[in-house]
């Protein structure tokens, strides 16, 4: 049986004469954590967009359970189950903390074109966005406008609507950028239980957080996949003490 | 502070005392009056709807604007000289019922709006402004070579077309008809906004890319506000046809998207009540400063100058700050 949820095969892209990407080929498996680290530049963002569809590849395929869907646009992506956080957060900033969960859950309860239907009415919407919250733990500021909240109540909203959409896989690009220890904490708790439902692709610099989460780790280097195993593997490997850490590992 | 929806009542009661104040008096040009605000405030009704709380800025409103005019006026001009309308397919002639001529409006500004909205909807920003821009001068340019309706000339209607058991022609009557269809206007608006749709509206206004990160066709959620602002602003140019019981290239020209522009931008983008403020303030500055200079509107810009530096919420804005999309 294939346990691979998520398979990329070859996947490249150029701006120019740069190689962004250069034959990438990664997958991940069901109920894991599959970290991505590397240096700035080596073009891990730039995977993550041409997962989700935002860069059109030059070559290479994307296999999302058993389903090819190299020529899927970015909604079509999203709605067929890849959810992700953005490096730089982004979210609706004039609405609430719950008003973006809400908007987040509008697709996969089919609501979105409901056009002369209130809102408010969809009870069910709400109390949903209101546990999503809770996981977060942003419930007390689910009234909040999100562009008054702080950057790292930002980097957990933007993690919640990762959440509401119950995609097939996740893909967090730093997730626990700029988070505080209780912050990162919730967050490494939090993966961990959601990664039995759907698997994560974790971009992330804090290597504290990676080796504490990943069940494999791939590191990747001017747009290339160097090494890839497990975190004790990746630890001892020193072309990525070369490359990337840079320092030794206890 | 005063909140909006207290304000609203009040612009509403103020608008309603233009008429009474002109049956006191015997002035039926009020009424005339009140009705022209009312009628450009839908007009600017159907395009807040799409620039305000879908972030569309477009520039060719006055195209469904002058649709809905000439359907109107087409319509009446057949049924006066009891010719046929069209022959093939089908054999249809045209009519002075607004039941019929109303729809029909309705109907083809939102075909009209559907189209343009399919084209220019793959493009954003000022490329968006222009491509809006240029359909509307597209269909003004049409109009003037149009011969058989008057051309360059415009299209004058014999009469006001007709509403059973209602005389169309007093001022008063028709003054509650356009009145009806502002609430009508204002009720699908409040609707739509208030709905699941109208989130994904206002959130694509904001962060298009995210909306789209969670699933959500943005292109479609545009299309269909593009659709319904068409369509309102279609219904708004057939009652202003019947208003003047005249219509010219001139409701299909930029000057006249201009306008209904600085309607919604004078009242408050955003703000269900805004255009009909903005409209209403409009035609004060043109009644006023008109009977003083040809050239008020100079003082429109001045005031518009004003109010994108100091009063970005426009009038409604100044008087309830609450944070508006």
């Amino acid at each position: 049986m294939n346990n691979k949820i998520l398979n990329i095969t070859n996947l490249s892209k150029s701006f120019g004469a740069f190689k962004v990407t250069d034959e990438i080929s990664i997958d991940l498996k069901f109920n894991e954590i599959h970290a991505l680290i590397g240096p700035n530049g080596a073009g891990k963002s730039t995977l993550i967009k041409q997962i989700v569809g935002t860069v059109k590849h030059d070559m290479g395929s994307i296999i999302l359970d058993q389903e090819d869907i190299t020529d899927l646009n970015d909604v079509e992506r999203a709605k067929i189950g890849i959810s992700r956080t953005f490096q730089v957060s982004s979210i609706i900033p004039k609405f609430t903390a719950l008003e973006n969960i809400v908007l987040s859950l509008l697709e996969r309860s089919q609501k979105t074109f409901q056009l002369f239907k209130s809102l408010n009415s969809n009870s069910k919407l709400f109390s949903e966005a209101k546990e999503i919250l809770l996981q977060i733990e942003l419930e007390d500021r689910r009234k909040v406008i999100a562009s008054e909240l702080s950057h790292g109540e930002r980097r957990k909203l933007e993690v919640g609507l990762a959440l509401a959409m119950k995609p097939k896989v996740f893909l967090f690009d730093e997730p626990m950028a700029g988070l505080d220890e209780t912050g990162t904490k919730m967050m490494i708790n939090l993966f961990q239980r959601i990664k039995l439902n759907s698997p994560i692709l974790l971009i992330e610099h804090d290597m504290d957080a990676v080796f504490a989460l990943a069940d494999r780790v791939s590191v990747i280097v001017y747009g290339k996949i160097v090494a890839s195993g497990t975190v004790k593997e990746i630890k001892a490997n020193p072309i990525v003490h070369d490359v990337y850490l840079g320092y030794e590992i206890t | 502070m005063i909140k909006e929806r207290f304000f609203n009542k009040w612009v509403f009661l103020l608008l309603l005392s233009i008429p009474a104040i002109g049956i006191i008096f015997n002035e039926p040009y009020y009424i005339t009056l009140a009705t022209k605000v009312i009628i450009l405030g839908i007009a600017g009704v159907g395009l807040n709807l799409a620039l305000g709380y879908g972030g569309l800025i477009s520039f060719g409103h006055a195209a469904f604007f002058g649709i809905g005019g000439y359907v109107a006026a087409i319509m009446s001009y057949h049924a006066l000289n009891e010719e046929l309308l069209f022959e093939i397919p089908l054999a249809i002639s045209g009519s002075s019922e607004m039941l019929i001529i109303w729809p029909l409006a309705i109907v083809i500004s939102a075909f009209f709006s559907l189209l343009i909205g399919l084209l220019s909807l793959r493009t954003s920003g000022v490329y968006f402004i222009m491509i809006t821009l240029a359909f509307a001068q597209m269909l003004y340019y049409f109009s003037i070579s149009w011969p058989s309706y008057g051309g360059e000339d415009g299209l004058s209607m014999h009469m006001r077309n007709t509403l059973p058991f209602i005389n169309t022609m007093n001022p008063l009557n028709f003054f509650l008809i356009c009145l009806a269809w502002f609430f009508i206007a204002i009720f699908i608006t409040s609707k739509l906004i208030n709905s699941p749709y109208g989130m994904a509206l206002q959130a694509t206004k904001q962060n298009e890319e995210r909306v789209k990160s969670v699933g959500i066709e943005t292109f479609k959620v545009k299309l269909i506000v593009f659709v319904f602002s068409g369509a309102i602003t279609g219904l708004a140019g057939s009652l202003y046809a019947d208003l003047n019981r005249f219509v010219s290239p001139s409701m299909l020209n930029w000057h006249t998207s201009g306008e209904i522009m600085v309607f919604v931008i004078l009242g408050g983008i955003a703000r269900l009540y805004g255009p009909l403020l903005g409209a209403s303030f409009f035609i004060i500055l043109e009644q006023t400063l008109g009977l003083y200079t040809e050239n008020w509107q100079f003082w429109l810009g001045l005031i518009l100058i004003l109010e994108i530096i100091f009063a970005r919420s426009g009038i409604m804005g100044l008087f309830d700050k609450k944070n508006k999309l």
